[in-house]
């Protein structure tokens, strides 16, 4: 398989595939979250979407013209893939939706002791969740929230509902972490894509 | 001059400066004790400040509970409503605690770098252009003056620095970047006189922050000055020609030397006649720029433009002037 090069990664604006993901995972009533903005698609070996301010189209539309592209546009989306999990949301996209629908959904919360242990890149085990909101699907992705409310970090899950997570053992796996905010100190963006699979 | 030349080998020697670096600031101050105090003060270490970032968090109350019970003591800084200076650590690196993953705040090594987005002072109706941005610290902390609206273009031709660009505006929360990794000589090009706003935060040697690495006591030949002065001249006219009729350009540098601050503002308004300096408003309490150097008299408009040096402002050597383009 041949792995394409940064210099070949195209970007291109409008269309409504990410938004028709976020109605999937987190219902329609959740697209609202993100009216008015413009999904801008960037493929290279993955492809990363960002979510376009109007007012910032028009200097999109001139660095495209030129020939090159935007490094980062608007606010971060996440991520398609061609495989399931096929779209991995931010974590700054699903605050923005927990906050317009008033709760959480597709997620569990941890403890203090959870979020120490996410941060370094590791899974979340059954004896660090103190809640879960449903749905939880199998092999989909899920956020894990810390006691203060913000999400730390977006993982797979490894169970079928919240009710599972109850009958699993101590050290049993609960979410298995895709990205947490601790890789913004330890970097990297590419190894990212080989987690996202169970 | 034999007399010069004496003092400023002995003050070289005792502080481990190159000679005609010490030469200079004689010229600037045209005094030697007060030479002195500049390089004592570049011997003491810098104070860490942090901006607490309210595009993430919605007061800046709740972050500094947080630090409080990390341990953190943080002091007001006067002239920025969300900054502070770091007076006692915590038990948590600042690298590294939640509410720095969370985008709570940024991380200044000293706190000059607060000053230019306070110099161009934006508003959420402006057309901002980021020249040589990356790390981040001034984009984020314009977004942060626009509230995530309007309009900034930000460039850097740096591969590595862009990657901690784009993570800390991820990190940050903010939504009203677009930002591009070109030679920011070539925006012009693809804008042309587009932006309301401009901010040049110039590459330079360093020359005001010897306190964060005193290899530049002896690194900077003067040659690499006058190397670094034709980039920033360069630098300086793209990004005024891709500023709009009427708009500010804020030009900046962490260096104290004349030649990458005041002589390339000169050379740039002998070039350009639509373009004139105005005063810089922050609450800074700032030196004038310097207007007669070894017998050669600059413009009296440079008097406008801000300096800090350490031993007065108790932070780095600092160099900040804003421009504006005349209506057409």
């Amino acid at each position: 398989m041949r792995t394409r090069k940064r210099d070949e990664v195209k970007c291109t604006l409008g269309g409504n595939e990410v938004l028709s993901h976020i109605s999937r995972l987190y219902g329609a009533e959740a697209t609202e979250a993100v009216k008015g903005y413009t999904p801008m698609y960037c493929s290279g070996s993955f492809t990363e979407v960002y979510l376009v301010k109007p007012q910032l189209v028009e200097a999109v539309e001139a660095v495209l013209r030129s020939g090159r592209i935007p490094y980062f546009a608007g606010m971060y989306c996440g991520r398609l893939r061609s495989a399931k999990p096929e779209f991995i949301p931010s974590h700054v996209l699903v605050e923005r939706i927990y906050e317009f629908l008033g709760h959480p959904i597709r997620a569990v919360k941890a403890i203090e002791q959870g979020i120490k242990v996410i941060l370094y890149g590791r899974d979340l085990l059954a004896e660090s969740v103190a809640s879960c909101f449903e749905p939880v699907e199998l092999g989909e992705v899920v956020s894990v929230i810390g006691p203060d409310g913000y999400v730390y970090a977006i993982g797979l899950s490894t169970t079928s509902s919240c009710e599972e997570i109850a009958k699993l053992r101590k050290k049993d796996v609960v979410v298995r972490s895709v990205f947490d905010l601790g890789w913004y100190l330890r970097g990297g963006t590419v190894p990212r894509e080989a987690k996202y699979k169970l | 001059m034999k007399a010069v030349s004496e003092r400023a080998r002995a003050i070289a020697s005792k502080f481990g400066f190159l000679e005609y670096m010490v030469v200079r600031y004689h010229e600037i101050f045209g005094d030697w004790s007060e030479v002195t105090e500049l390089l004592e003060a570049f011997e003491k270490p810098l104070v860490k400040a942090i901006r607490i970032n309210t595009l993430r968090f919605k007061s800046v109350g709740e972050v500094l509970e947080r630090l409080e019970k990390l341990g953190y003591e943080l002091s007001k800084i006067p002239w920025d409503r969300s900054s502070y200076i770091v007076v006692r650590a915590g038990r948590v690196s600042l690298g590294a605690t939640h509410e720095f993953l969370l985008g709570g705040y940024y991380l200044y090594r000293g706190v000059a770098s607060l000053i230019p987005p306070l110099a161009l002072s934006p508003s959420k109706l402006d057309r901002v252009l980021d020249s040589a941005a990356a790390p981040g610290g001034k984009t984020t902390h314009l977004a942060q003056l626009m509230d995530n609206e309007g309009l900034i273009v930000a460039t850097d031709i740096s591969r590595e620095r862009f990657r901690a660009f784009r993570t800390n505006l991820e990190r940050m929360g903010v939504e009203n970047v677009v930002a591009i990794r070109v030679d920011s000589r070539r925006i012009p090009e693809i804008f042309g006189e587009y932006f309301t706003k401009s901010l040049l935060d110039a590459p330079c040697t360093g020359e005001g922050i010897i306190q964060l690495d005193p290899s530049r006591k002896t690194k900077t030949s003067f040659e690499d000055l006058v190397r670094a002065h034709k980039k920033q001249v360069e630098l300086l006219m793209a990004t005024i020609r891709a500023t709009a009729p009427g708009g500010r350009v804020v030009y900046s540098t962490c260096s104290i030397a004349p030649e990458e601050n005041e002589f390339t503002i000169a050379e740039v308004l002998e070039s350009l006649s639509n373009v004139r300096v105005v005063r810089t408003s922050t609450a800074v309490d700032f030196e004038p720029g310097v207007t007669e150097y070894f017998g050669v008299e600059l413009p009296e408009q440079l008097k406008l433009c801000g300096r800090t040096y350490p031993h007065k402002h108790g932070f780095e050597g600092f160099f900040v002037c804003v421009l504006e383009k005349e209506m057409k």
